[in-house]
């Protein structure tokens, strides 16, 4: 991406999201040849390359059509999904994704566009002979005095306006648009919110300086690309409670003076983009959103875009090079988004669960916030526990309560070798750290990153090294390419590490750990190794 | 934050806000890169560019990372060594074993290489090496060496402006793409060589230089195109031309360059030169010395002028030629023969716009100048195509286009700039003078006009604006809201006008001319920086060639031959004034020559059966004379008919200077000598004036500009070649210490006041002629230029081998018409048959035909048509009709 590919497509008068109508097109033809390219890039307004260098960076550009797409997240795997998709690619034309978010229920499939979960035995056969299978519900807990996230999931019904309004939703914004924007804007940076993405940085500062930084035309951009294996609870969001999302983007707005937000859901949550869409319209028509939000406050209006098979798009600068329609590589920073974001303007980028808080900051007050969680780090968290604990669910927790006290609510810990938290990027916390308080710079202390909050159990039986390969694999061909130490040492970390590399040249191995955490551009790559050694000293100790 | 100080390997520097790399390198600090490059957005993915920072958590990148107040940087700790060696090892490892082998002296990568001693990776190497893809004539692209820096697909996007690169795929099998397909020819790529000369490794390179000699000389010239007059660095090995190359100091280009002026100079070389003069003896041509040849024509030359009177004699110089050259020969016609029948191929473009412009403004020149494009406020391109006919003036527009210049075009094709207009005005070929008195009209309308400047600098704006108050009839075909957007675009300025053939050559060229130059004065852009009026000049010394003289109403500097006190001058310069009556224009010539009044014309490298419109009759004319001398490189049309073919040297091969289209003077030098018996032009010319009595002394070019300055001092008075050798001058520039002019009537217009002119629509006599439904627009495509005569003798027919109609995909369809059949065009005055594409750059009704190929004539088919007042012809303008041709050629 550049910024000079950006102004040809403005100046060429492109349509906002140019990659839609390439997904249109695999959708009806399967992945563009070189024809199909010449006539979209025409019809798109994008140089023939561009587009090109787009939908070869994306998996759902490229991959042929499938009817099954088998989860090959953290939790599917270990639940057997490989065994799952060797079965099934015998039946049907099949695909791996990572991840589908249905991590209480692994593993799980997407057949035909619909969630199904696989129980233990399962085969191609019962899968597909046994008729519909209904999608299991998720177990929604709280252990905080306050519900604040999942204040309308696992109740049923939300997602209709109409309900969600009369359980209260809109009402901040309401009130909120009586008053001035500097009145919100002061709330969140009072109620010390830090964003759940896994940065933990504070939403209020990220805010300030978009609303301080100069332009007219600004963006709030809800991500919604919740993409560590091991977390649903924004796929939960969207799907149970899109108006919390909307209307914690609207105060958003209103606070820094947006006039047009996107929400960018990871095209492995049909579901969740089909409940967001849905809200949209229906916020619009009941003149929520548009040319004055709720009727009396500024423009605001929302679009949604849907992913495209990249774990990296959920790094801020990458998503926003996807909404472009340009590689989903991770831009330099700075300039940062706040200054230089989407189309090059003033942008917040805030993930889903930051967002879904703020309408209650704004209704209840900083104060009520903050006496919830930690000085460093006030409020709840949501985590996600995966179907290897015996009660899976999400449970909203204040922040500071210990780690083992979530688990405890899964069912307890016994049997569990350690539990990987925050995805592949994230770390394996081994029983001697269970006492951790959750709360990123807590965790962050002990070298522990929380990232989107997603907790998968390590039984004491799983196969390690198989798990090694499995994430290796996936840190190799999710690296966007743009750096040199992700790009090629993700590579070349996988094929040591095929090759023998655990038993024979550890120097060589820890040596390229140490220049792709050094080196890499973004916390992508930098995070590659810190799971990795985690769990190659857990092979160890099972080897001692 | 910006300020304060910083301290980069315990040196103490300024904190400025820019990159740590550039700060650094300004310090004499080179700090490891290899996706980083000067004036090219920072990347950050190669990591080599490393640095420690005080109190950073990790190592940052110094070519994105910003040197804050404050900072202690150190650029080469044995930490960041070693970190910088396993990164280099891991890219080695994506590469064949030796691919990229070290070397001190080689590219970045190379380099890099064996500053960390790296033969080879400890991570291994792929065994397969990749194919070379070599499809295309000018580039070439080696996938084993590319590191997918992008520097390559930044320079293509900020520099040129073509976007032909990106990469695809990810993770480790990201690569570099540049087409649909993995065919680099099927590509957007224009083979501006801006990418080759920053690729790190080599991986993409010029093929016309991959197996030539390394050049032992270099010499800087001035391309010998277009009338942008890029300087060129030429490498010189065994006295022959093996590449040349941009000039980073150049004002004009700033190290850019075109397909054209980079890669096609082959022609120099070609087989077909002529190197002997060629005597015509009965039915053909025998070779003769240069002495019985100078010793003929001046002989010949003499008997014509005592037998038939000095008129019956004209001289025709080129647009190609020296400024010196160009000089001589109207000197020789004035002086030793005794005749104003002077003129030059301007003629035949831009004397439309020259004539405009002194009516308007005083002076026949662009009033601006190239760095007015980065400095505009608003930018309308009118009746050209600068990215194929000027393609280095082209990429600083799209440049400033995509740095959000508003940008105005107006053209009857969709051309690439009209892609990313803020407003494409599709005028009807021929109806400017409607469509810009319909933006006048919304100008005053709106009251978005410059009263002050109008007051203070112009006249005849009442008169203007009653005539446009008179006849509101809109501009045929254009939306009014787009005439509006237009207008309020324009509005905002001042504007800069840039202009080309599509204005001029027509019908009503100088009233087109003349009403752009009304929304430039209603605007105030006449005068200011970033405003103004820049015609882009079509040949490298068309601007050159009548500011010698080469015209028939005025001598060199624009003297009029009618004025006392010029003449006057002249005489003291020259000896003899000039003769006191106009001569005759080039169309003029040749009529006079079918009718028997002209017996002798000698042109100067100008193909006249090609170039010039009417064909049958220039060939029936040139037939008909009792002498026709022609100075050439190749074997032209017009050379076949001489009497004496006499072999000139090229652009590659000569000294003097060319003036550019902003006025800009800029030394020629000779690279290598011409082949066998060719000559410079001028010498030649030195040479008959020497016998035929003139007592002409000149050693070099130097001194015939020496005596240039003193013939036209108010313009050239300071301008001498050791002047030129930095980077030009711009005239007017009258005096040894004068600094020359970059733009025109600033201190006030020329001619006292600019004179707004009311200008009256007419129809074309081209348009609506019943049973030629089509109109036909001629003009250049990027790979060829003018007839072809040098570019037909490059591999640049590799990339476009025949002259082919674009024709809109609906007409195409009636028309029964495929892409690749033939298809027969007939004017009223000529045919032609040429394979067709189907392309909406054109709209429906519209042609677009190229004249570069003598199979094509595509001037066959252009009318006798010429403005009455430049009498320059109607190339823009012709009514056609369409039928399916034979089978294709083979």
């Amino acid at each position: 991406m550049s910024d000079a590919l950006r102004s040809l497509l403005r100046a060429r008068g492109a349509p906002p999201g140019p990659l839609g109508e390439v997904r249109a097109h695999v959708a009806r033809h399967g992945p563009p040849g070189a024809d199909a390219l010449r006539d979209l890039a025409e019809h798109i307004g994008m140089p023939v390359a561009s587009l090109r260098g787009a939908v070869g960076y994306f998996a759902d550009l490229n991959a042929p059509a499938a009817d099954v797409l088998v989860c090959d997240g953290t939790s599917c795997h270990l639940a057997g999904a490989d065994r799952l998709r060797a079965g099934v690619e015998a039946k049907a034309a099949t695909r791996a994704v990572r991840c589908l978010g249905h991590c209480h229920a692994s593993p799980a499939l997407l057949v035909h566009g619909r969630v199904v979960h696989a129980r233990p035995g399962d085969t191609a056969e019962t899968l597909f002979g046994g008729g519909a299978r209904d999608d299991a519900p998720v177990d929604v807990r709280c252990l905080a005095p306050e519900r604040i996230v999942t204040r309308r999931l696992g109740r049923g019904g939300f997602a209709d306006l109409d309900r969600a309004r009369g359980d209260g939703a809109y009402t901040a914004l309401d009130a909120a648009l009586a008053g001035p924007p500097e009145a919100v804007l002061a709330a969140v940076i009072a109620s010390g919110e830090r964003g759940r993405g896994g940065a933990a940085y504070p939403t209020g500062h990220k805010w300030r300086a978009a609303a301080a930084a100069p332009g007219t035309a600004k963006h709030v951009v809800a991500n919604g690309d919740e993409g560590d294996p091991g977390a649903y609870l924004d796929r939960h969001l969207m799907e149970e409670d899109p108006h919390a999302l909307i209307e914690g983007m609207a105060l958003c707005a209103y606070a820094i003076g947006a006039g047009h937000g996107v929400v960018f859901i990871r095209g492995e949550y049909p579901a969740a983009h089909a409940a967001v869409t849905a809200a949209v319209d229906h916020a619009r028509r009941a003149g929520i959103l548009g040319d004055r939000l709720l009727g009396h406050g500024p423009a605001f209006d929302i679009t949604v875009v849907q992913g495209m098979g990249s774990y990296v798009c959920g790094e801020e600068t990458a998503l926003l090079n996807a909404i472009e329609g340009f590689r989903g590589d991770v831009r330099p920073r700075p300039p940062y988004p706040v200054d230089h974001g989407l189309h090059g303007r003033p942008t917040v980028v805030n993930n889903v669960e930051t967002l879904v808080n703020v309408p209650w900051i704004v209704a209840h007050g900083p104060d009520a916030y903050r006496a919830l969680g930690t000085a460093a780090s006030p409020g709840t968290k949501a985590l996600c526990l995966n179907a290897g604990f015996a009660r899976p669910g999400i449970v909203e927790v204040e922040l500071g309560t210990p780690l083992h006290t979530v688990l405890g609510e899964g069912g307890g810990a016994d049997g569990l070798r350690a539990v990987l938290v925050g995805g592949p990027m994230g770390s394996v916390v081994t029983p001697r750290d269970w006492d951790v308080p959750v709360c990123h710079a807590a965790m962050r202390d002990r070298g522990i990153e929380l990232g989107h909050g997603g907790i998968v159990a390590l039984p004491a039986t799983a196969d390690l090294r198989a798990l090694l390969d499995h994430w290796l694999a996936f840190m190799a061909e999710e690296s966007c390419g743009r750096c040199v130490p992700c790009r090629i040492g993700s590579r070349r970390l996988l094929e040591t590490v095929r090759g023998g590399g655990l038993d024979t040249g550890r120097a060589g191995l820890d040596r390229l750990l140490d220049v792709v955490a050094q080196a890499s551009l973004c916390a992508f790559g930098q995070r590659i190794p810190t799971p990795v050694r985690e769990l190659i000293a857990l092979i160890d100790a099972e080897a001692a | 934050m910006t300020g304060g100080r910083a301290v980069i390997d315990g040196r103490g520097v300024v904190a400025d806000g820019r990159p740590i790399i550039e700060v650094a390198r300004d310090a004499g600090i080179d700090i490891p890169h290899v996706c980083w490059h000067p004036g090219l957005t920072p990347d950050g993915g190669c990591r080599m560019c490393l640095v420690e920072v005080d109190g950073a958590a990790r190592p940052v990148a110094a070519c994105h990372t910003p040197l804050a107040p404050g900072m202690e940087v150190r650029t080469a700790t044995p930490r960041i060594e070693a970190l910088r060696r396993d990164i280099l090892a891991l890219e080695l490892s994506a590469h064949p074993e030796g691919a990229l082998r070290p070397d001190p002296g080689g590219r970045d990568v190379q380099r890099l290489a064996a500053r960390y001693c790296l033969d080879r990776s400890p991570h291994g190497h792929p065994a397969d090496t990749p194919a070379v893809d070599a499809s295309h004539p000018y580039m070439r692209f080696d996938p084993a060496i590319c590191v997918t820096c992008r520097r390559c697909l930044r320079a293509c996007e900020e520099i040129q402006g073509t976007f032909a690169y990106a990469v695809a795929g990810r993770g480790a099998g990201t690569r570099l793409v540049f087409a649909a397909t993995d065919r680099f020819a099927d590509g957007d790529c224009v083979a501006c060589g801006a990418c080759v000369d920053v690729c790190p490794t080599g991986a993409i390179t010029d093929r016309d230089r991959a197996q030539a000699p390394a050049p032992t000389e270099q010499v800087r010239s001035t391309c010998g195109y277009c009338g942008v007059g890029c300087q060129v660095q030429v490498g010189v090995a065994d006295g022959r031309v093996v590449r040349v190359d941009g000039v980073p100091a150049s004002t004009v280009s700033r190290g850019h360059l075109c397909q054209k002026g980079r890669y096609a100079h082959a022609h120099h070389r070609s087989p077909d030169r002529l190197t002997t003069p060629l005597l015509r003896d009965g039915a053909g041509l025998r070779e003769v010395t240069w002495e019985e040849a100078t010793a003929w024509v001046a002989g010949r030359l003499a008997h014509i002028r005592d037998r038939h009177g000095p008129d019956a004699v004209a001289v025709l110089a080129s647009s190609r030629s020296t400024n010196e050259a160009c000089y001589l020969l109207q000197k020789l016609a004035r002086t030793v023969i005794g005749t104003n029948n002077v003129d030059c191929c301007a003629r035949v473009c831009h004397s439309s716009t020259a004539a405009a412009l002194t009516a308007a403004t005083g002076t026949g020149a662009a009033t601006a100048c190239f760095a007015d494009i980065e400095l505009a406020r608003a930018i309308v391109v009118a009746g050209a195509n600068p990215t194929e006919a000027h393609p280095v003036v082209g990429a600083r527009i799209v440049q400033a286009a995509l740095a959000g210049t508003p940008l105005v075009v107006i053209d009857p094709r969709r051309t690439a700039l009209a892609r990313i207009a803020t407003v494409h005005l599709q005028v009807r070929p021929g109806g400017n003078v409607a469509l810009f008195a319909a933006l006048a009209r919304a100008l005053l309308d709106a009251g978005r006009i410059d009263r002050d400047y109008l007051d203070a600098r112009t006249e005849g704006l009442d008169a203007l604006a009653a005539e446009l108050a008179r006849d509101t009839a809109p501009p045929a075909g254009i939306p009014p809201d787009r005439i509006l957007r237009a207008a309020d675009v324009i509005g905002a300025g001042p504007a800069l006008f840039v202009t080309g053939l599509g204005l001029s050559e027509l019908t009503q060229g100088v009233g087109s001319v003349l009403a752009l130059a009304n929304l430039a004065f209603l605007t105030g852009s006449v005068g200011r920086p970033g405003a103004g009026i820049l015609a882009l000049r079509g040949q490298n010394n068309v601007q050159g060639s009548v500011d010698m003289g080469c015209a028939p109403d005025v001598a060199t500097g624009y003297q009029r031959v009618t004025d006392p006190a010029a003449r006057a001058h002249l005489a003291d310069v020259w000896g003899v004034p000039p003769p006191p009556a106009p001569g005759l224009t080039v169309t003029e010539i040749t009529a006079a020559a079918d009718r028997g009044d002209i017996r002798a014309v000698w042109a100067m490298g100008e193909d006249l059966a090609q170039s010039d419109p009417d064909q049958e009759r220039v060939l029936r004319a040139l037939d008909r004379l009792d002498l026709l001398v022609v100075q050439e490189m190749f074997m032209t049309e017009t050379a076949r008919r001489a009497h004496l073919v006499l072999p000139a040297a090229g652009a590659l091969e000569q000294d003097g200077t060319f003036t550019n289209a902003e006025r800009r003077i800029q030394l020629v030098r000779a690279a290598v000598p011409p082949p066998g018996g060719a000559r410079p032009d001028w010498e030649v010319v030195y040479d008959v004036a020497r016998a035929m009595g003139a007592g002409w002394r000149y050693r070099e070019p130097a001194d015939v500009m020496d005596e240039i300055a003193r013939a036209a001092p108010a313009l050239f008075g300071g301008v001498g070649h050791a002047r030129l050798a930095a980077d030009g001058l711009q005239w007017p520039c009258p005096a040894p210490d004068h600094p020359g002019t970059p733009r025109l009537h600033v201190d006030g217009v020329a001619r006292g006041r600019g004179r707004l002119t009311p200008v009256t629509p007419e129809a074309s006599p081209e348009h609506d002629v019943a049973g030629y439904p089509y109109t036909l627009v001629t003009g250049r495509v990027l790979e060829h230029y003018n007839v072809g005569t040098m570019t037909r003798r490059t591999p640049s027919v590799g990339l476009v081998a025949a002259d082919v109609l674009e024709i809109h995909p609906d007409d195409a369809a009636r028309e029964g018409l495929a892409a690749g059949d033939r298809a027969r065009v007939e004017s009223r005055w000529g045919r032609t048959e040429v394979p067709v594409r189907p392309s909406r750059r054109v709209p429906a009704g519209t042609l677009f035909l190229s004249f570069h190929f003598p199979e094509t004539h595509t001037n066959r088919l252009v009318g006798p048509h010429v403005d009455p007042v430049s009498k320059c012809p109607d190339y823009k303008v012709t009514a056609v009709r369409l039928s399916r041709g034979g089978p294709p050629r083979e």
